[in-house]
């Protein structure tokens, strides 16, 4: 279970947040957005100079999440203790409200393959798994969240439904979840799920945090098509649909725009953010009329 | 079934050796399988590829985006990284495009990436407290006589026959002017690399002070380093290394300065 040590860096308010990329360092220090939080990729700041120094100047005017992409919770061989300890020291200056990781793997042999890869869902990947998020909790102090991946391929001996697999890693390590509505989508289009049902199999209590991104269509020789998370465009129709019911079932919950591909002007994304803070508001209206 | 362990070393050796089928036996959807894979190898392949382009900018625009891309694809198979960091991937891209037989018509290229590198270092450097000349006043001045110095680890100095700072910089600014004025045969260049509050700088450095840090950053003792300096300024250049925060720590070498107390008292 995680242990009951209450970061020092607040929490994140249910409302819409943006991820910071580089290309916007300068218009966010020179300007700052009217945004509920902002969220950085936890290996884009392992080193000191002048990306963490923006980012302690970020620190002061918005809660923080750090998302981490690399540490690979996935990994059969276990977790690079060395890139464990510069997360945490990362963690340490920028104390953030919230952190997180993915369930996938990217590390094998130790060689680091960039990318986020598919699990088999297999009882065998959930021990492991869950033994890595219990290790990060530990080393980190702190609670947690992981996110469902976005995938293109199955493995023939998968076992365990990806929503079953996900809810019971919540359950057994105490970490929460971090909810990619995009990658659900995409993940249930690539591979006949019913999306909706997959929301809906989620443990309420668990979500920490939602992602919403836009993603690419591929179309494939056989006459098919596959979804490709590429987070290079704007939130698709029908991801802002399954986000609303997504609001629904867990109520307002944090919710980030991420756009790491052809990154567009600052106010693209900020346009996003407030289409995402209106939805999170007609749902508190909803759910006020409902308690009235 | 498949252990964890053997279905992620198929799938390492698929992304980092496209031909390898070792994976695709492993996934559903057998008619697409190997195209679902290459989407993971493209990703990655890019990932890794556009890591080594924000280190490497100017080796880039020397040689080309199609010819970097390539000299990146072979460097990934051989030499992938060993951490999620990528920011400090690459190191040994240097010494990789120096033995890459079809970049030898530029024969200052490996010294460029050289020069990248020791940039990309004083960018991610770790930020540290340097020593404060104060500090090393308050030693005794025997023990001054054996300090040695750790240098700030986003300091390097580099050594080249060609002039690759004019290179580096008229390439990045795309100056066509600059570029044209560069002259290969104008004569070595030392150089010092460091992470100021202003930016990267990279200065020229004549031979006795570069030669003089170098045996500083070395960790040679003070002595050494002013013996072989063999100049009188050298005392001043070390002043302005301290000024400049050049060192993070000093250590008092006490076996070699304890005799010379010793003999002080007798």
């Amino acid at each position: 279970m995680a242990p009951a040590i209450l970061p020092r860096g607040g929490s994140i308010p249910a409302k819409a947040g943006i991820g910071l990329r580089f290309a916007h360092h300068q218009a966010v220090l020179e300007c700052p957005p009217d945004v509920a939080f902002m969220e950085v990729h936890t290996e884009n700041y392992m080193g000191g100079g002048a990306p963490i120094r923006c980012l302690e100047t970020v620190r002061r005017d918005y809660p923080v999440s750090l998302h981490g992409v690399g540490l690979s919770l996935g990994s059969a061989e276990g977790l690079n203790s060395l890139h464990l300890e510069r997360i945490r020291q990362v963690a340490e200056r920028i104390e953030p409200a919230v952190m997180s990781e993915h369930i996938a793997w990217s590390v094998s042999a130790g060689t680091f393959l960039a990318d986020l890869l598919p699990l088999p869902m297999t009882e065998e990947a959930l021990d492991i798994v869950c033994r890595h998020v219990d290790q990060m909790q530990n080393t980190l102090r702190r609670k947690i969240l992981v996110e469902n991946p976005s995938t293109y391929m199955q493995f023939r001996h998968s076992t365990i439904p990806e929503w079953e697999f996900m809810a019971a890693v919540a359950e057994r390590t105490g970490c929460g979840i971090l909810c990619d509505i995009n990658n659900i989508f995409v993940s249930a289009s690539n591979h006949g799920w019913n999306a909706s049902a997959y929301v809906a199999a989620l443990p309420t209590e668990a979500i920490g945090e939602i992602h919403l991104a836009g993603h690419s269509v591929r179309e494939l020789p056989d006459g098919g098509s596959l979804r490709i998370d590429d987070h290079g465009s704007c939130v698709a129709e029908e991801v802002w649909s399954l986000y609303a019911e997504a609001l629904r079932r867990f109520g307002p919950i944090p919710t980030l725009i991420e756009w790491d591909n052809n990154v567009p002007p600052l106010e693209v994304l900020l346009a996003q953010a407030r289409n995402a803070d209106a939805m999170i508001e007609t749902e508190n209206e909803l759910r006020h009329a409902v308690a009235a | 079934m498949p252990s964890l362990l053997e279905i992620q070393s198929a799938m390492r050796t698929r992304l980092l050796d496209d031909s390898s089928p070792a994976a695709a036996a492993l996934v559903t959807a057998s008619l697409t399988s190997a195209d679902r894979i290459s989407i993971y190898r493209n990703t990655s392949r890019i990932t890794l590829t556009n890591a080594l382009r924000l280190n490497y900018p100017a080796v880039q625009l020397l040689v080309g985006e199609d010819f970097f891309a390539a000299a990146a694809d072979l460097f990934i198979t051989n030499e992938p990284p060993r951490t999620a960091w990528l920011d400090v991937y690459g190191a040994t891209f240097p010494d990789f495009l120096a033995g890459f037989g079809p970049a030898a018509s530029v024969p200052y290229l490996a010294d460029v990436a050289r020069l990248e590198r020791a940039v990309s270092r004083a960018l991610h450097a770790p930020d540290c407290q340097a020593v404060a000349p104060a500090q090393l006043a308050s030693l005794a001045e025997p023990a001054q006589g054996c300090v040695s110095f750790v240098p700030h680890p986003a300091i390097s100095l580099l050594a080249s026959q060609y002039p690759v700072d004019a290179i580096w910089r008229a390439v990045l600014a795309r100056d066509e002017a600059a570029i044209k004025a560069i002259k290969l045969d104008s004569g070595a260049v030392r150089l010092l690399i460091e992470r100021s509050t202003g930016g990267i700088e990279v200065t020229r450095l004549e031979e006795r002070p570069w030669h003089f840090a170098g045996a500083l950053f070395a960790g040679r003792r003070l002595p050494e380093a002013l013996d072989l300096a063999g100049d009188p300024n050298a005392p001043v250049w070390l002043a302005a290394h301290l000024a400049a925060g050049h060192f993070v720590s000093f250590a008092v070498n006490e076996a070699a300065h304890a005799p010379a107390a010793l003999e002080r008292r007798q």
